[in-house]
């Protein structure tokens, strides 16, 4: 039989024992190899996903930088803090690792009975990873909550503003939030500058921030606020404000305003009432107006400083006639007629210089924008953009306009400082830098005769009251009585007193404003015009600072004789 | 000689593998030391801050002035006032000394031995 290939099938072939022990080892080592590739690529996978996970820094939406950043303290002209960070302990809960709420709640009650039950209830409740429970505490009740160990109840140390001078210079510090951001006075202004940026790029850590010199002098600030304190009690009034600054350089030494606010509990800052007078107030000025109407008119040459003034009879204009408070009623010469603060010599005196004039004098000054300052809080002056002949007449001796007392701060500082308007700061200034922001606003004579005419109305006029208790101190300044309008009408019971200063007058260094808001008489004997009050508090305030601004008083008659003009020796 | 190796490999590795948990062991050490030393320096820090708060407000002007006006009668101070400022100028001369050439004269004189009294008592005759 013959036999072929394909009737045998396949051919049969036997692989020998090594042969298949070789290809066994191969497919092993095959096998090996897929598993190891496949868990160092598990490994590696893993490592490439957890190297793209963004880890969540964030507190209840905001950046764990932010909240622990630190802010400048705040260091007054001397040196001295006025406002520091203090490190404090805020009590914060990881609500995924809680494991008992009920037992988490009541022991934290123990130590905070304040929190109300359902709220904390609550709050531990859920997969949250972070939630506030209280915040800044101190660190004794922290160690309460720590001897409570309770599992995800923890502290996150934060840092908090505190301003050691309590209320006293409130309204220049203004206040910080829970967050640690400038809500108000200098706070928010120093945000809007760059210790915000500072913060967000998360370099405001530590002590690393450099301090911020104010040009504000605490012992100054501090009588001023105590004697405005003692205003409010001794004349019963409803509100009392003072400001001072240093002429040549437009420094703040002081600026209070009370009733005010305690910025370690800013709550208190919503208290109706206590928002800053000096800047975000505007009143009408008054008589402390007539400075004004006076300076300007020695400057442009339309009056000099001996000139007569008609005063017997009153203004008629239409219906109206304005008359002087305590009139003479004869003529006046120029320094009397600020001397005895005469509405008909004043308006004289407007009407020599111009209405026209007149209205761009007070352009001149700034009194038509609001004054280029620090603190946020300011409101806009309203003065008329025309004045109409009774217009220009009232607004010569400070009716029918209203302007901030900072306003009439700088004014008061450009005429006895030679005649420059100079920006008012709360930063410390140089007077070669403050130099360079000079804008000439009267010339140099008119200044002299002006301090020459605030002297005069210190030893005769209404500021005796003032000059009695700085007597040596060379003090001069105006009164104004600003009746307010009730109703509609002015009132005669009612009135804003204000006083407006500048010491030592023989070389000037500093200018004042004080108000004092419905005041009413301290005796029987007194009365409540400025002199007696606004005038009397400047008095004192300047008898208790002058030693500390190193000015020394001076009895010598010689001092007032010199600041008599060449032209009435 | 490939058991050698082996042997010889076995050592190194075990050698090596306690090399590097000692120094995981020294690294999380130091980090935990490092963790702890951040932890003092930041309660340091707070202390210090509230240190630095406390001592602002004792020297604050509002602070020391009630502590005066309480101690004013028993220390018997008060405000300082116009009149006692001073000045150089205000200060009077020293007054001029008082001539004492005669009495110098005499006392050297008598020093010498000579007494002016003898030429009165001599030309007198009394004696």
């Amino acid at each position: 039989m013959a036999m072929t290939a394909d009737e045998l099938g396949s051919t049969i072939s036997l692989d020998g024992a090594r042969k298949v022990r070789g290809n066994l080892t191969q497919a092993r080592i095959r096998w090996m190899i897929l598993a190891l590739v496949l868990g160092f690529g598990l490994v590696g996978g893993r490592l490439v996903q957890l190297g793209m996970v963004v880890p969540d820094s964030t507190i209840e939406g905001q950046a764990r930088d932010v909240i622990t950043a630190t802010r400048p303290p705040i260091l007054d002209r001397n040196g001295l803090e006025m406002a520091v960070d203090i490190r404090v302990p805020s009590l914060y809960a990881e609500p995924r690792r809680i494991i008992d709420v009920e037992e988490a709640v009541r022991k934290i009650r123990t130590v905070l009975p304040d929190l109300s039950e359902d709220w904390l209830r609550k709050r531990l409740t859920g997969d949250k990873g972070f939630v506030w429970v209280q915040r800044e505490l101190s660190p004794a009740i922290q160690d309460r909550i720590m001897r409570l160990g309770i599992p995800g109840i923890e502290f996150l140390t934060e840092s908090k503003r505190f301003y050691p001078g309590m209320s006293e210079a409130s309204h220049i510090l203004g206040s910080t939030n829970i967050d640690n951001q400038g809500i108000a006075g200098i706070e928010r202004h120093m945000d809007g500058e760059d210790v915000a940026l500072l913060q967000e790029l998360g370099l405001a850590r530590g002590n690393a921030l450099k301090p911020v010199e104010l040009s504000v002098d605490m012992r100054v600030q501090h009588v001023m606020h105590e004697q405005l304190m003692d205003a409010m009690t001794r004349y019963q009034a409803i509100a009392a404000a003072g400001v001072m600054m240093d002429i040549h350089t437009g420094e703040v030494i002081a600026l209070a305003s009370v009733p005010d606010f305690n910025p370690n509990e800013p709550a208190t800052a919503l208290v109706k009432d206590s928002f800053n007078r000096i800047t975000a107030g505007i009143f009408e000025p008054g008589s402390i107006f007539k400075t004004v109407t006076l300076a300007g008119a020695l400057s442009s040459g339309a009056v000099s400083i001996n000139e007569q003034l008609d005063a017997r009879f009153g203004i008629r204009f239409g219906r109206f006639t304005i008359d002087d408070f305590h009139g003479k009623h004869r003529i006046l010469s120029l320094p009397e007629v600020y001397k005895y603060s005469s509405n008909i010599g004043t308006i004289r005196i407007m009407q020599a210089m111009g209405k026209e004039n007149f209205r761009a004098f007070l352009t001149t000054m700034g009194f038509d924008a609001r004054v280029q300052f620090e603190l946020p809080e300011m409101r806009l002056p309203t003065v008329p953009k025309q004045l109409s002949e009774v217009g220009a007449a009232t607004a010569s001796f400070g009716h029918g306009l209203s302007v901030s007392p900072l306003h009439m701060l700088t004014a008061y500082a450009a005429f006895v400082n030679g005649g420059n308007y100079v920006p008012p700061t709360l930063y410390k200034r140089d007077k070669a830098e403050a130099e360079q922001l000079y804008r000439r606003v009267i010339t140099e004579d008119a200044s002299a005769q002006m301090r020459y005419l605030m002297r005069l109305n210190a030893l005769e006029g209404s500021g005796s009251q003032m000059n009695k208790a700085a007597l040596g101190y060379r003090v001069g300044g105006k009164t104004g009585t600003a009746e307010k309008v009730v109703d509609g009408r002015y009132s005669s019971s009612k009135v804003t007193n204000f006083f407006g200063s500048a010491f030592p007058l023989d070389n000037p260094r500093y200018a004042m404003i004080i108000m004092v808001d419905e005041p009413k008489a301290e005796n029987p004997q007194s009365g409540t015009t400025a002199g007696w009050n606004a005038g009397a508090l400047t008095g004192r305030i300047v008898q208790r600072v002058a030693p500390m601004l190193g000015i020394a008083p001076d009895f010598s008659p010689l001092i007032d004789e010199q600041l008599v003009p060449p032209e009435l020796r | 000689m490939i058991r050698n190796l082996n042997i010889l490999l076995i050592f190194s590795s075990v050698l090596m593998l306690s090399g590097v948990y000692a120094l995981k062991f020294s690294i999380e050490n130091t980090a935990s030391e490092r963790t702890a030393l951040i932890a003092l320096i930041d309660s340091q820090e707070g202390d210090l801050s509230i240190l630095k708060a406390d001592e602002a407000v004792l020297s604050q002007p509002g602070h020391i002035e009630p502590i005066i006006k309480r101690h004013q009668y028993a220390l018997l101070i008060e405000p300082v006032k116009q009149e006692q400022f001073g000045s150089f100028t205000a200060i009077p001369m020293r007054p001029a000394k008082p001539n004492s050439a005669a009495m110098d004269s005499l006392f050297l004189s008598l020093e010498a031995g000579i007494d002016p009294i003898d030429a009165i008592l001599e030309l007198e005759g009394i004696e």
